[in-house]
């Protein structure tokens, strides 16, 4: 709105010089472009090879999670890189469950009555990107914390745990930083996935829960 | 006057190509250490994977050298079944992870009691889990180049020396026996030269690719055994 305001203003002191204010506009449109770079963390990844637990699971993604991007900024404090793994943390999770129980619903809400045995909601508590320009290492490197909550159909918390991700891509000459930004957080978002199938069943809160609801 | 100059011609550059080569071949030396501690042998039906280790903090074993192992052991008329290495992990997911990865030959037996996994393993043919743990490394650098660009033109003077040195250990897994056959080592090191009078001439050591063709070499003559 300050900037709408701005252009009238400037319109009404300059008449008849619009072209240069559209100049003026295009200019600043392509400084804009030189700023932060966005990106979009694509990946797939592999269905896991272990015994399905029996049971219905619930899953509610929180809009912190499908939503989730972190921004990198510079040492002049301006946006640097957006990343954006919302959507590729949907499908890790996605591709994961459905081979670690024998039935997944999606759900709207964590406390939705869906007729499911026990609720799974993951969450990103903190995301951390180092650059080779800022360790002077020759990798990009990615760091997430997640915070796991199992909880009953109801709401009430069975465990509620934490996991960290790592991962990292080395620096290539012929490979963009954005991609390299992009591999590491695919690197990480897999060590979440090999850890999550692996360790799940031995979360203590878990473990205890599904040993006494066989 | 023509006939007799291009023979001296001829001469010299077949000279400067001969010393060439000299000082580029000259400039690696490659050693092999094979510690055997089982017998070892592979049936046309069988198949190898070769891993590279990636859990430490300070370096990953690079894809490339992985690859280029594999190539070179798959090549030929004698050559072996190799399956590539991203397609396993990936078959065999979360297993062969970097952190989830199995340490030693007797976590492959536990490893193993995974209905899901020896599924897999015996849909390949699996007879032998290669792994390979190693880098390649500049350890020294000197000497110094300047170039400069004029309205006239451009080029460099000067002369840049480097010592490259490959380390690379090749531990053999066989996965009928659950056991370790046998540690493959190579370690590679050349110096490599970037001479410059008006245009750099860059006397490449091929350090990594020579610790690549003796290390498969050698793996694959030990792992068909006889």
């Amino acid at each position: 709105m300050a900037v709408q305001a701005a252009v009238k203003r400037w319109v009404a002191r300059h008449p008849g010089r619009r072209a240069g204010l559209v100049r003026l506009l295009v200019v600043a449109g392509l400084l804009t472009g030189c700023g932060a770079n966005t990106v979009t963390v694509e990946g797939s990844y592999p269905t896991p090879n272990i015994p399905s637990i029996p049971l219905t699971l619930g899953v509610y993604y929180g809009e912190d999670l499908t939503g989730f991007r972190y921004i990198e900024y510079n040492d002049r404090g301006n946006e640097e890189y957006i990343v954006e793994s919302g959507p590729s943390h949907v499908t890790l999770f996605n591709t994961l469950l459905p081979s670690m129980f024998e039935e997944v619903v999606m759900l709207n809400s964590p406390t939705e009555d869906a007729g499911v045995d026990a609720v799974f909601i993951p969450s990103i508590d903190e995301f951390q990107l180092a650059l080779p320009q800022k360790t002077r290492l020759d990798v990009y490197e990615v760091w997430v914390r997640y915070n796991m909550r199992f909880a009953e159909p109801g709401g009430e918390t069975i465990a509620d745990w934490v996991m960290t991700a790592y991962g990292k891509v080395e620096q290539e000459s012929l490979r963009t930083a954005d991609s390299s930004i992009g591999g590491a957080t695919v690197a990480a978002l897999r060590d979440l996935g090999s850890n999550f199938a692996l360790g799940f069943t031995s979360v203590p809160g878990v473990n205890d829960w599904l040993q006494s609801n066989p | 006057m023509m006939t007799e100059r291009i023979p001296v011609r001829a001469g010299l550059l077949s000279l400067a190509s001969v010393l060439l080569a000299a000082l580029v071949s000259a400039c690696t030396s490659t050693t092999i250490d094979e510690f055997r501690q089982g017998e070892t042998g592979i049936d046309a039906s069988e198949s190898i994977v070769i891993l590279g280790r990636r859990q430490g903090s300070n370096y990953d074993t690079r894809e490339e050298f992985v690859e280029c192992v594999g190539d070179h052991m798959g090549n030929g008329r004698d050559g072996l079944r190799v399956i590539p290495e991203q397609e396993f992990v990936d078959a065999l997911f979360p297993w062969f992870e970097p952190r989830t990865a199995p340490m030693r030959s007797s976590d492959l037996e536990q490893l193993m009691a995974q209905p899901m996994v020896t599924d897999k393993i015996n849909a390949y043919g699996i007879r032998y889990i290669i792994w390979l743990d190693g880098q390649t490394e500049t350890v020294s650098q000197m000497g110094s180049l300047s170039c400069t660009v004029g309205p006239y033109g451009g080029g460099c003077f000067g002369f840049g020396s480097w010592e490259d040195d490959s380390s690379f250990e090749a531990r053999v897994w066989d996965v009928s026996s659950y056991e370790a056959v046998g540690t493959i080592s190579a370690d590679a090191n050349g110096q490599s030269y970037l001479p410059a009078v008006v245009v750099p001439i860059p006397l490449l050591a091929r350090v990594e690719a020579n610790a690549c063709n003796s290390l498969a070499t050698q793996l694959k003559q030990f792992v068909v055994g006889g």
